[in-house]
Parts: structure tokens; C-alpha cells; sequence
């Protein structure tokens, strides 16, 4: 593969950022005009600091993207790894949305259990794409049921912490 | 005299079974924590904050201490066993403790960073024994005008001190805050910025961003970039120390301590400075034999100043966490976030009005160090097993106890899907190296800056003024912006080496 520098560096990327930022404030800034001011006796009311962030990150914003167009973030850290690994990261963003998704229908101890399996198989691939053998991803399942049940009960059964369940007994 | 007395009965709630129980689950899971690479203190006390609405606050409050302190000990044993390319939270101690542990003296490395800590902590906790007290007597006295100020000089000096980039801290500041205002206003209770989403009325959960950022963000970072990353573990020798080795320590343990304590009590946190600074006093003292160790075969001094500072900040960062309710870590927003969800506002009047909590948690701060001594010294072989946990598993895991906290907190998986989302800004920031503190403290904090702005602008009769006519406040004020302006003025003055 063609050696390139690290992603953080690319200008393009910086830039994003900055914008990025600078959208967040316009956004802020929008929504700042929504909220009344209503300030009363203390002279400035609840629109104040929405106003003062809004107009903060635009400068932050537009900030960070001049510095990425005039040679980049100063004093970044060196990072580890260069080509990002997608195919991972859609395995672990399945994982965790499908958890968002089902928890509430198949049960706590199930959604988790899926989540890990996705999200180990993503890691897994990450490690050494050329994996594609099942039978780790069939041992995750398992580990994913013995994390996932005691905790499931350690949280319900003695903090007090109610999670959803697949049936009403507590136990599953 | 009345401190002791109060301790005393502190030591009595703490040391009842039920407390002690939680102080040492508390100090155990911070080891474990703090030795598994992908997961700190922070994120191990968001996640269990849902407890807070079942357990009790005097228990809630020592276990999670316990895990605060625990992490400590914990994270400089994967510093020193681990060869980590790249990021490390505690780099001081890896690089000195890293050196040592390669030329086989890993377990004199180990022995004297946990005793360094067991004395940097015993001291630094007998420090806020007497100062908290007084310094909640003094704060009593400031008004909403000063205490504006000081979260300010709180939000200056964590965003724009720490870290590389100034802007960037900022960024990450301002991102606090607008997170911060999501919700219900405080004073008028205006709804602000909800998008018409009922979950948002009561804000964001401090779980789920704690969580997202850290340990989501820290799984997509791992399965995005560090899938090639090997990492090589050191060979585990004695954990015992030599009568040199002891002779060359306890003096910088002292030192370290010393250095660290100040850094702590101040609102300006963060252990970057005080380790970096022990480091650098260790190496201008050593001679001969003992500074040609430094940078080759590891010199314990290194180890043992850094150390000690940075137990020592920790430690004595929960004096204005206790009397002023600033926090200056992201461990220390987060629990004065579990302090909010009781209800109990730390400042000033913590000390009349919880008395038998905050005294309590003190005790427990001196048992949890004795505690975590214990598990640190003859226990240590068991912790360096926590690092053959394969990484998939381990990230994998990590993601179950985060839907735990953060849906365990109000029961609703809009919350996860939230969680996902500050995962990728949690992603972006890290690689572009945003610091991740400013948005905690920013977001912890900023309503109650806010609310402490407003009240002092109503003192002021709608003037803003006000922040100027009051001693206290105008002296505050000036230090915030020599914070900012000087260092500027120091760089355009020192020629360019180009």
C-alpha cells in the first residue's frame, strides 16, 4: 500500500473540523434567537450565554480553519495507526445501534450480547482482516451471555437499577 | 480540637462493614480500571452513576472515591508493564518506569510507585483534613460575584492552559457549554435547545457524555486505527526495593509530594504540570550514576517523584471540590455530578449542612489509601493478569457496562443512540486532539456559572460592573487574563528559531 501521512494531519480533513465547529455555532446562534430574553432584575435572561457560546465557537471555528489552511493544527500528538479500518467500525456501529434498537423488545441480556459479538467481530477483523472463520464469533456469543447476565442481575437484583428484560420474571 | 473530632466521627461512619465494604469494591474495581488500557476513572464512575438513585450518598460517595484513588495506583502499572506505542495517560511515570521495567527492575518500579502514592495520598489527605475546613470557613464569605469568577478562572485554566492548543481547548470548552444549556434554564426555567425531544427537557445525562467520549470513542478509536498495534508486555520481577533503591525515594516521594499537593488545591488542575515538573526537579538532582540511569536503564527517582505528584494533586483536588464545588478533572466533574444528583451542592456550606458525609468521606480517603496499598503491593501479580485480556473482548466489554450507564440512568434508548452520537465527536476529537476535560468541566459547570453570573449581575442592579467593584472578584479577574494573555506576550518576545 501507498505510504501517506497520518488522516489528523490532511488539510482537508482540519478544515472539515473548523467548519464543522463554525456550523455548530451558526446552529447555536439560530437557535439563540428562539429563546426569549425575559432578564428581568438581573439584566441579562436566558438567551445570554446561548448567544455568548454561539458566537464563541464561530470564532473557534472560523480559528480552526484558517490554522488548517495555513499549515495545519499546531502541536498535534503523533498518532498510531494511519489507514483507517472502516469495515471494523461498521461491525461496532452495528453492534451499538442495533442495541439502541432492540433493548427494549428482546431484553437486555440478548441486545448486549449481540452488541459484544458485533462489536468483538469488528475488533477481531481490525486485528487481522483475513479472519473470516465463525467459530471465535460463536465463542463471543457466550463470553457476551456470561458478561452481560451477571450484570444484568447485579444491576436489577441488587442496585435497584431497572434495565428491560426479554420476559417480566427478572431473570432473562 | 473540633477537626479531629469530626474526623473521628468520619472514621466511625466510614468504618462501619456496609463502608468499608464499598470503600474496598470501590479501590479494587479503580485498580482494575485503572490497569485495563481503554477505560479510566472517570469512565468507571459515569458509568455507575445510576447507583446514585438507589445507594445511599455517604456509600455511593466513598466507592466512588475508591475508584478515583484506585485508578491511580492502577493506571502506573500499566504504564510501566506495558510498552505501549504512542498515547499514554501517565507518560511521566512510563518513561523513566517503562526503561526500568525493560532492564529487568520492573518490580522495584512497581513498589515504588505504590508506596510513593500510599505517602503522596496519606499526606496530601491529612492536608485536606485541615485546609478544607478552613478554606470552607473563608469561602463562606464570597458572593456570586466571586464564585463567577472562579469557575471562570476554573474554565481558563483547563481549557486554555492544559493541552497543546489554546484554541482547541476552547473549542472543546464551548462545546461544554452548549451542552451545559440543553435543557431546562435554571433561574427562569426557559426551555432551551431540546428540538422538541421530551428526553432532552432535563438535559444531557452527564453519563452519556462521560461514556461516550471516553470509553465509546476509545472502541471506534481502537477498531479504527490500533488494529495493527502490537504491544509487548515486560517481565515482572520481585516487587521489593534494595536500601538504595529506598534511600533514592523517599526523598522524592517528598518532593513529589510537595510539588503535587499546591497543583491540587488550586483550581487549576490537571496532573500534567506537577508530574512533568517533579520529573524535571528529579533529573536536575540526581548525580553520577543516578542521572546516567535517566533515559537508559530507568532511574527510580523517575518513577518515584512523578508518582507521588501526581497522587498528591489528585488527592488534594478534592479540596475545591469539597469547599468550592469546582471541579478541574474529568474524574472530579464527574462527581460533582453524583454529588447533583443528590441533590447536594458541594461549596462552602457542604461542611455545615453534610457535614457527616464529607467527614466520612474524608476517613475514607485515608483507609482507601491503606486499602489500595494492600492490593498494590502483595496483590500485584493478580492486577498484571488484567493485561492478557485479548483486546476485542475487552473493548467488547466495555461497551456493555457503557449501555448499563447510560440507559440504566433514565431508562429510555433514545439515550443510546445519544450515546453513539457523542462517540464519533468523542472519535473526531481525539484524533484531532481536542482535550476532552474542558468539555465535562464546561458542561458540569456551566449552568452554575451561569446562574452565579446572572444572581451577581441582579446584586449588581443590572450591571455588570459589579465584577470589578469587588475586590475579590476584580483580583480574579485579572489573574484570568494574565492566564490568557501572558504566555502570548512571553512567545512574541522570545525570538523564533527560524
Amino acid at each position: 500500500m501507498r505510504p501517506r501521512g497520518h488522516a489528523s494531519h490532511s488539510p482537508v480533513l482540519q478544515s472539515l473540523v473548523g467548519a464543522g465547529v463554525a456550523l455548530l455555532g451558526l446552529a447555536l446562534a439560530a437557535g439563540a434567537f428562539t429563546i426569549p430574553s425575559n432578564a428581568g432584575y438581573a439584566g441579562v435572561g436566558p438567551n445570554f450565554l446561548p448567544w455568548v457560546v454561539a458566537l464563541a465557537l464561530l470564532t473557534c471555528g472560523v480559528r480552526l480553519f484558517f490554522k488548517a489552511r495555513r499549515g495545519g493544527f499546531r502541536n498535534m500528538e503523533e498518532h498510531t495507526g494511519e489507514h483507517p479500518f472502516w469495515g471494523g467500525f461498521a461491525w461496532l456501529s452495528a453492534g451499538l445501534l442495533l442495541n439502541a434498537a432492540l433493548i427494549t423488545t428482546i431484553g437486555f441480556i440478548l441486545s448486549c450480547t449481540l452488541c459484544f459479538v458485533l462489536a468483538a467481530r469488528g475488533l477481531r477483523l481490525a486485528q487481522d482482516p483475513l479472519a473470516k472463520g465463525w467459530a471465535p464469533t460463536v465463542r463471543d456469543a457466550g463470553v457476551g451471555v456470561l458478561i452481560a447476565a451477571p450484570v444484568f442481575w447485579a444491576f436489577t437484583k441488587f442496585l435497584g437499577i431497572s434495565l428491560p428484560g426479554l420476559t417480566q420474571t427478572g431473570w432473562l | 480540637m473540633e477537626v479531629w473530632n469530626l474526623l473521628l466521627q468520619g472514621f466511625a461512619t466510614a468504618g462501619t462493614p456496609v463502608n468499608l465494604l464499598w470503600a474496598f469494591v470501590g479501590c479494587a474495581l479503580g485498580t482494575a480500571v485503572g490497569v485495563l488500557p481503554g477505560i479510566g476513572p472517570a469512565t468507571a464512575v459515569a458509568m455507575l452513576l445510576p447507583i446514585t438513585s438507589q445507594v445511599e450518598a455517604t456509600a455511593s460517595m466513598i466507592f466512588f472515591a475508591g475508584i478515583y484513588y484506585g485508578a491511580m495506583y492502577g493506571g502506573s502499572t500499566t504504564s510501566i508493564l506495558l510498552n505501549t506505542p504512542g498515547e499514554t495517560a501517565t507518560m511521566v511515570t512510563a518513561m523513566e518506569g517503562n526503561k526500568m521495567a525493560k532492564s529487568g527492575r520492573a518490580g522495584a518500579a512497581l513498589a515504588t510507585s505504590a508506596i510513593g502514592s500510599f505517602v503522596a495520598g496519606s499526606i496530601a489527605t491529612v492536608l485536606v483534613t485541615l485546609f478544607a475546613p478552613m478554606l470552607a470557613e473563608f469561602a463562606v464569605r464570597l458572593g456570586p460575584p466571586e464564585y463567577f469568577m472562579l469557575m471562570v478562572l476554573a474554565f481558563t485554566t483547563v481549557s486554555a492552559v492544559l493541552g497543546q492548543s489554546t484554541v482547541r481547548g476552547l473549542t472543546a470548552l464551548f462545546i461544554g457549554l452548549a451542552m451545559g444549556l440543553v435543557g431546562m434554564d435554571q433561574i427562569t426555567g426557559q426551555v432551551r435547545y431540546t428540538a422538541g425531544v421530551p428526553e432532552l427537557l432535563d438535559g444531557v445525562e452527564i453519563v452519556l457524555v462521560a461514556v461516550g467520549l471516553f470509553a465509546v470513542a476509545e472502541a471506534m478509536h481502537a477498531v479504527l486505527f490500533e488494529g495493527k498495534v502490537v504491544e509487548t508486555e515486560n517481565r515482572m520481577s520481585r516487587v521489593t526495593m534494595t536500601l538504595r533503591d529506598w534511600k533514592r525515594s523517599v526523598p522524592a516521594w517528598l518532593r513529589g509530594t510537595a510539588i503535587g499537593a499546591p497543583f491540587g488545591c488550586i483550581p487549576a488542575g490537571g496532573t500534567e504540570i506537577p508530574t512533568f515538573l517533579s520529573y524535571a526537579v528529579e533529573k536536575k538532582l540526581a548525580k553520577g550514576d543516578d542521572l546516567a540511569e535517566f533515559g537508559n536503564a530507568g532511574a527510580i527517582e523517575g518513577v518515584a517523584g512523578p508518582e507521588a505528584a501526581n497522587n498528591a494533586t489528585v488527592t488534594a483536588a478534592m479540596i475545591p471540590l469539597l469547599t468550592l464545588g469546582i471541579p478541574v478533572s474529568n474524574t472530579t466533574a464527574i462527581l460533582l455530578g453524583a454529588f447533583q444528583n443528590y441533590g447536594i451542592q458541594p461549596g462552602p456550606q457542604l461542611f455545615t449542612t453534610s457535614s457527616a458525609l464529607v467527614w466520612a468521606l474524608i476517613a475514607s480517603l485515608y483507609i482507601g489509601n491503606v486499602m489500595l496499598l494492600v492490593l498494590n503491593l502483595p496483590m500485584i501479580g493478580l492486577w498484571v493478569k488484567l493485561l492478557k485480556v485479548p483486546k476485542p473482548q475487552l473493548y467488547a466489554g466495555i461497551l456493555i457496562f457503557a449501555t448499563v450507564g447510560a440507559y440504566g440512568m433514565r431508562q429510555s434508548a433514545f439515550d443510546l443512540y445519544l450515546l453513539y452520537a457523542i462517540g464519533l465527536l468523542g472519535l473526531v476529537m481525539r484524533r484531532f486532539n481536542f482535550p476532552t476535560a474542558p468539555v465535562l468541566v464546561g458542561m458540569i459547570l456551566g449552568p452554575l456559572a451561569e446562574a452565579q453570573m446572572r444572581n451577581a449581575i441582579s446584586i449588581g442592579e443590572g450591571s455588570a460592573l459589579i465584577f470589578v467593584q469587588r475586590p475579590i472578584s476584580l483580583g480574579l479577574l485579572v489573574l484570568v487574563v494574565l492566564i490568557l494573555v501572558l504566555p502570548r506576550l512571553l512567545k512574541a518576545r522570545t525570538p523564533t528559531l527560524h
